[in-house]
């Protein structure tokens, strides 16, 4: 088991109710979570949760664990943590360093505060930065990048750090469509890998395509825990895929009599 | 800020990033007073809330640095004034602390008392730089006048300097406070060291 | 994207030094006048200063430096000429004004001293990256979370002035009045910089939680990308810099 939380709750200092309780889940090695929720439900509570930042970065009252590959989010600090599991936000700007000059510089200040040898670091930056496709703006001011090619520096960042866990929170929430894209194409790099990833997103078609299985929060409760095709199929208070939409108004199911998210399940149906 | 110790020396990262913060916050106070050809520089709303929100020490650090980067950047000579600015965010921290910062009248005084402080600091670099005068011309037309009637030098370079500071640091610390206060809660409880994490 | 330095790059031998030998020698350049107040001294330190920055072919950028304090420069001389407290012997009368003599060399003291401080300090900030001083005072022991304060001020500033223009049109539109008299221009300053410090605090939050998840509070030994660059010429300037200085204070104790 990569992740496992138990009974998870959190009210945030000076806040008035809960913004998480009773959470309670586990996710397996490789596993792909698509997080989602209302505004407010409580998914960037969940995620800073994930990586240390509760409790070590926001005070409030907890309850409960978590569980990161074993370790014990509340006694292990963040600094270890991040080398276990890695976050991108939502906003490419604010998670500049600003101490950087160069978009190469950018990706050694995580790896010089964990003191990494400095072949090794010359070695992890270039391979980060070929995989993300990023390696041609190396000499560039990390400021002058576009959204979509911060939002991959972030990524590449984070996964200098050679985390096994990977959370996005709304990585494309703040970006143009050709952005949206780019990073969509970074993300499956991170699913090819076979890490253990959780992303948080609004836009149901790309998570029903990613997603083994989606987490449904709401008012910072677990709704419920289970497959897309469930999910979308037995929640009709969310917003579910196209396809699925589609499938349900012209009443196509597929054989297991639920219908389906993703286009490629989809195109099937429709011809037969 | 109130409730903790004033002079703990440790800064959580949020404490630290608000300093870069800060700094920016003086450039652009000051940038919008001329924008609006204001009588005024505001040039300190940065360090005044820095030390509001997270006490003495990162208000004196942000005023260190403020004018380390100008002396490196814009203009040399300001980075002798670093001490002035040491010495306003540490007194706003800690008249903050000491709660300052209820209301409108004691926000009032605070101005007052770091105008004084700050031409206090300020005059002992204006004599032995520059002969006493402020390099301001308001401040020197006061100063060339009380120095013309034969009155010390130290008075002269003093009330010059105080003539320059009160207006200014006192409007600089109203706007601070209006800033401050109308921030969300959450901002004035994350820069706290002393906040733990517990049990419910 | 407009950065704030007024470094200028270049390769030439003042370029690669040590930095914080640089440093060194703007606060000796500095205080020498201040330790040995006699205008040939002061003078000395003006021309080796001058030296130096035509070395690094960078004493045109000093002519902009100086031409800002010249208005400043001038009132020293009004001032000081006029009412020294020293003042007796006269020396240039203009209608009802009397300049002194000693008024005037006094002035020219300050002056000189203003022009030393100018000269020793561009040559250490027109020639060296404000990040290289940075990180070299990091090597020596400052605390890399005051170094990274140092280094992302350079890079944030330039970020908050663009916002400010976001801001300063956005309440334009919605009808702010930033003209007028008096009244209405102070009236419009809260509406422009009270967004701006929300806005702000709002990144740096997230700058912070994104600095923490890339292990900034790290207790362990740091290590470096860049390798540092042999300055072992500069210890031998160093030495040649403390010497000048101990000279200067001899010279103060016998004189
Ligand atoms: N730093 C904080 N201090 C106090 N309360 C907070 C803080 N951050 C979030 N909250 C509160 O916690 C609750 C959950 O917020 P959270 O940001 O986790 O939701 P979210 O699902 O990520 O929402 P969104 O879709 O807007 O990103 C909200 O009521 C919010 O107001
Ligand atoms: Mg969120």
């Amino acid at each position: 088991m990569k992740i496992k939380v138990d009974n998870l709750g959190f009210r945030y200092t000076g806040g008035k109710e809960r913004a998480l309780e009773g959470i309670t889940f586990t996710v397996n090695q490789g596993e792909f979570i698509g997080i989602m929720g209302k505004n407010k439900s409580g998914k960037s509570t969940l995620a800073s949760a994930l990586v240390g930042l509760i409790p070590h970065f926001f005070k409030g009252a907890m309850r409960g664990n978590v569980y990161i590959d074993g370790l014990d989010t509340q006694e292990t600090p963040i600094a270890e943590l991040c080398q276990k599991v890695g976050i991108v936000f939502q906003n490419p700007f604010n998670q500049i360093s600003g101490a950087k000059l160069t978009v190469y510089e950018e990706v050694s200040f995580g790896l010089e505060n964990i003191g990494l040898p400095r072949n090794q670091m010359i070695e992890r930056i270039e391979e980060v930065l070929e995989l993300f496709g990023i390696a041609h703006l190396k000499d560039r001011n990390p400021f002058s990048l576009s959204g979509g090619q911060m939002q991959r520096l972030a990524l590449a960042c984070i996964m200098a750090l050679r985390p096994e866990i990977v959370v996005l929170d709304e990585p494309t929430s703040q970006l143009d469509p050709l952005g949206v894209e780019e990073v969509y194409k970074s993300i499956a790099k991170l699913k090819e890998k076979g890490l253990t990833v959780l992303l948080i997103e609004h836009k149901t078609e790309y998570l029903a395509e990613y997603s083994d299985k989606i987490l449904l929060l709401e008012n910072g409760k677990l709704k419920n825990y289970d497959t897309p095709e469930r999910i979308f199929g037995t929640n009709p208070g969310i917003q579910a895929p196209v396809y699925t939409q589609v499938c349900q108004a012209l009443n196509k199911p597929k054989e297991n009599g639920l219908y389906p998210v993703t286009l490629k399940d989809t195109i099937p149906l429709l011809k037969g | 800020m109130k409730g903790t110790n004033p002079f703990a020396f440790k800064f959580n990262t949020m404490a630290l990033v608000l300093i870069p913060v800060a700094v920016g916050i003086n450039y652009v106070g000051k940038l919008f007073a001329s924008v609006l050809k204001l009588p005024l520089w505001l040039d300190s709303v940065g360090t005044i809330l820095a030390a509001m929100l997270a006490g003495p020490w990162i208000g004196a650090i942000t005023g260190l640095i403020n004018n380390i980067i100008y002396g490196l950047t814009i203009d040399p000579g300001s980075a002798f004034y670093a001490i002035t600015s040491v010495a306003i965010g540490l007194t706003a921290g800690i008249l903050a602390y000491m709660g300052w910062t209820k209301n409108w009248t004691l926000a009032f005084l605070m101005g007052l008392v770091v105008a004084l402080v700050a031409a206090i600091v300020s005059t002992p670099i204006n004599i032995l730089l520059w002969g006493g005068q402020t390099g301001n011309i308001w401040g020197d037309l006061v100063f060339a006048a009380i120095i013309a009637r034969d009155l010390p030098l130290l008075l002269a370079s003093f009330t010059g300097e105080l003539v320059v500071d009160l207006i200014d640091k006192v409007a600089t610390v109203l706007v601070s406070y209006i800033i401050y206060r109308s921030l969300p809660k959450r901002f004035l409880i994350a820069f706290n060291n002393e906040n733990k994490t517990e049990k419910f | 994207m407009k950065v704030y330095t007024l470094y200028v790059p270049g390769k030439t031998y003042i370029h690669k030094m040590n930095p914080l030998t640089k440093l060194l020698y703007l606060a000796v350049a500095i205080a020498i006048p201040f330790i040995a107040p006699d205008p040939a001294i002061t003078m000395a330190c003006f021309l080796i200063g001058i030296f130096i920055l035509g070395w690094a072919k960078v004493l045109h950028r000093v002519i902009y430096l100086l031409a800002m304090s010249i208005l400043f420069i001038s009132t020293i001389f009004i001032i000081q000429g006029l009412y020294y407290p020293g003042n007796t012997t006269p020396y240039l009368i203009l209608g009802k004004l009397t300049f002194y003599k000693e008024g005037l060399i006094h002035a020219m003291v300050i002056s000189f001293r203003l022009v030393n401080i100018m000269i020793s300090a561009s040559v250490l900030v027109l020639t060296t990256r404000p990040s290289d001083l940075i990180s070299s005072a990091v090597r020596r022991g400052i605390s890399p979370r005051l170094g990274y304060v140092m280094s992302s001020v350079l890079q944030i500033i330039p970020q908050m002035a663009t916002t400010a223009d976001t801001i300063m049109d956005a309440q334009k539109s919605r009808g702010l009045e930033t003209e007028g008299n008096l009244k209405t221009r102070l009236k419009a300053y809260i509406p422009l910089l009270g967004p701006l410090v929300l806005g702000s605090l709002v990144s740096a939050q997230e700058r912070a939680m994104a600095l923490e998840v890339r292990a900034f509070n790290a207790t362990g030994k740091r290590t470096f990308l860049q390798n540092e660059e042999d300055y072992t010429v500069s210890k031998a300037i160093n030495a040649i810099i403390i010497l000048a200085l101990i000279l200067t204070i001899i010279w103060r104790i016998y004189s």
